[in-house]
């Protein structure tokens, strides 16, 4: 699945062109939320997706998370074509390449943080032991080695968000995609979330980043304004990070 | 294996976080299951009591009437008996009058039997509390001897430990006629209890020599008994050729002692239609229900269903996950329904005093279990299919 990296390092792990994404109303009138949007993102890069409700930003999401399919246009996620695939095919992709990182976290609540982690992996197939050794694995990296057995409700929410990132990792997958992941927490909390998409970031890892907010996009490297279902602009932070640091 | 075990441990933690309202849900199942297994296991022990009761009263049966819709028909004669007497049976050669008996001050109805002296060997029922049975010089003789039923003992002497050689007095029409009792029966026990009555053997001579109306050397009715060795449905046969080639077809009729043991068959199968009747229709009403939380679950649980999607899961695994809760669910009713249908034949045998132990088939336990899954495979395949269809942009919705 994972193709020698003298060969990826050189391909963007995102290649959208010509999106289109038309809703059909009941009425018979149409939504056309994505109008030809063209976006490339090269592996291990950092992006934070803006734009006003109503861009096309949320469409643009789904269908970069393999959630949903354009209507028109070619989107290949590693270099493969997906835009055509089947509901189950979708699955599948979604299971290897992605991984969702949501702003009310999503966890199970009758689980414990470790099966919340281990979850993807058993959608994968593999087996019981290697799921728990390698969630147990995703939650020492994101620093909660010491609550493997606590529900979601014993946990804050910075602790949640910690889980689902570490649920988000423990496929190895090509992207991460993080949804408004601050936007249930307060300052301090969303702070230290994104402190450790930087270093997730620092370790070579892509991430896509939906956001609203000005000051956590500029964790990013580059941000891309959607407008009218198209690519407004793309800026580059470059000294941003610089300051924080 | 992964898989479906982790499936069905989400199952037990869905409907463990929800208790009160499974517990609800499975009730229909429940008593579904309850009656489903109890009506089929009530027929087996039943059919088991009678067949013991008769293997108690160590003979088979057949009982032979005249046709009473043919006009034709006449009663049987001692050529009839002579004629049947070939096949390996013993017959009993019995007439019976009604009248009014009186040991004391107190007027009794009786029913006098007039029977040969082998009675006791022919039917197994005859059992002696006290005293003896007449013999054949006896019969020869018309002695004027009795040998009274328990009920008639209790009737004409409920204050006398022992009757024997006490006097009674039978009036059957016009005549009177003084009887000495030498012995009496006990009480009809099992299956025969409902055939107790208050009569009084006589032998069949004396009953020829003080009732003149009764005919002689005619029978209204012949109990032919024949030995457990023996092919009952054979011995039918062949009597029913015989009395068919010496009296005409249909004369007569052939009932067994299970055709005279067919009131308990009735009652049996009245309850079998009724709790089968429940049965069904809790199944179906429980698989409605079944169905309704099923539905409710899936809207509830729409973000976690959208969310598993998201991280992978495929159609047939949603499916399969709520596939296996609603199966759980109505499994679990279907286990309540059987131990609470077992506790009920246990009380129910105990409580009956023909049915003699509790008869549990394995086929009825797993038809019990395969009526329960099969009602949450049924009841629960749409709102399953229902989860399976639900998208996974779900999961990105606020709430």
């Amino acid at each position: 699945m994972r193709a020698a990296p003298a060969a990826t390092a050189t391909l963007p792990v995102i290649e959208a062109q010509g999106l289109e994404k038309v809703y059909r109303m009941e009425g018979g009138f149409e939504v056309r939320a994505l109008r030809g949007l063209e976006l490339e993102v090269a592996r291990g890069e950092f992006l934070a997706i803006m734009g006003p409700s109503g861009s096309g930003k949320s469409t643009l999401l789904q269908i970069l998370g393999c959630l949903d399919v354009p209507t028109g246009g070619s989107y290949r996620l590693a270099g493969q074509e997906v835009a055509r695939m089947s509901e189950d095919e979708l699955a599948r992709v979604r299971n290897q390449r992605i991984g969702f990182v949501f702003q009310a976290y999503n966890l199970l609540a009758r689980a414990t943080a470790l099966r919340n982690v281990a979850l993807p992996l058993m959608y994968r197939g593999v087996k019981t032991r290697e799921r728990s050794e390698r969630a147990l694995a995703a939650l020492e990296r994101v620093g909660l080695a010491d609550r493997l057995s606590h529900r979601p409700n014993e946990l804050s929410g910075g602790q949640r968000q910690r889980v689902a990132i570490a649920r988000a990792l423990v496929t190895e997958p090509d992207i991460v995609l993080a949804d408004e992941p601050t936007g249930n927490l307060d300052s301090r909390t969303g702070a230290e979330i994104l402190e450790l998409f930087d270093e997730l970031h620092a370790e070579g890892r892509t991430i896509l980043m939906v956001t609203h907010e000005a000051d956590v996009a500029q964790h990013s490297e580059r941000i891309v304004h959607i407008r009218d279902g198209v690519v407004e602009s793309s800026e580059i932070v470059e000294r941003a990070r610089a300051e924080g640091a | 294996m992964g898989m479906l075990a982790e499936n069905l441990r989400s199952a037990l933690e869905a409907l463990a976080g929800n208790r009160l309202r499974s517990v609800l849900t499975l009730l229909g199942v429940m008593i579904g299951v309850f009656a489903v297994t109890t009506t089929i296991s009530l027929g087996a022990i039943a059919t088991a009591g009678i067949t013991s009761q008769l293997q108690d009263f160590g003979n088979q049966a057949l009982f032979i009437t005249p046709n009473e819709d043919n006009p034709r028909s006449t009663p049987f004669t001692d050529a009839d008996i002579d004629a049947l007497a070939r096949l390996p049976v013993s017959i009993l050669r019995q007439r019976n009058v009604r009248g009014v008996a009186r040991a004391g001050s107190e007027e009794v109805p009786l029913t006098v039997n007039g029977l040969t002296a082998n009675a006791p060997e022919v039917d197994r029922s005859i059992e002696l509390a006290r005293g003896r049975y007449f013999s054949d010089e006896e019969d020869r003789r018309a002695a004027p001897v009795m040998v009274l039923s328990a009920d008639a003992k209790e009737a004409l002497f409920p204050d006398v430990a022992n009757p024997v050689g006490r006097q009674v007095v039978v009036t059957v029409g016009s005549s009177r006629t003084f009887y000495t009792v030498i012995g009496v029966k006990a009480p009809l026990t099992g299956a025969f209890s409902f055939a107790a009555s208050a009569s009084a053997d006589v032998p069949l001579q004396t009953l020829y020599l003080n009732y003149p109306s009764v005919t002689r050397g005619e029978y209204p009715f012949l109990p032919v008994t024949v030995g457990l060795e023996r092919d009952l449905g054979d011995i039918e046969a062949q009597v029913d050729a015989i009395l068919t080639r010496r009296r005409g077809a249909d004369t007569f009729r052939i009932q067994t002692i299970e055709g005279a043991l067919s009131l308990f068959d009735t009652i049996t199968t009245i309850l079998q239609a009724v709790l089968g009747g429940i049965g069904a229709i809790s199944l179906v009403v429980g698989g409605i229900g079944i169905l309704n939380i099923m539905l409710v679950s899936v809207t509830e649980r729409t973000r976690e269903i959208g969310l598993r999607k998201a991280l992978g899961a495929k159609r047939g695994t949603i499916l399969q996950q709520f596939l296996i809760e609603a199966v759980v669910l109505t499994l679990a009713g279907g286990v309540v329904g059987l131990l609470a249908s077992i506790g009920m034949l246990y009380l129910v045998v105990a409580l009956v005093p023909f049915l003699d132990r509790v008869v549990l088939s394995p086929f009825t336990v797993l038809l019990g279990l395969f009526v329960s899954v099969a009602t949450g495979v049924l009841f629960g395949v749409w709102p399953a299919s229902r989860a399976a269809r639900l998208s996974p942009i779900e999961a990105l919705r606020y709430e």
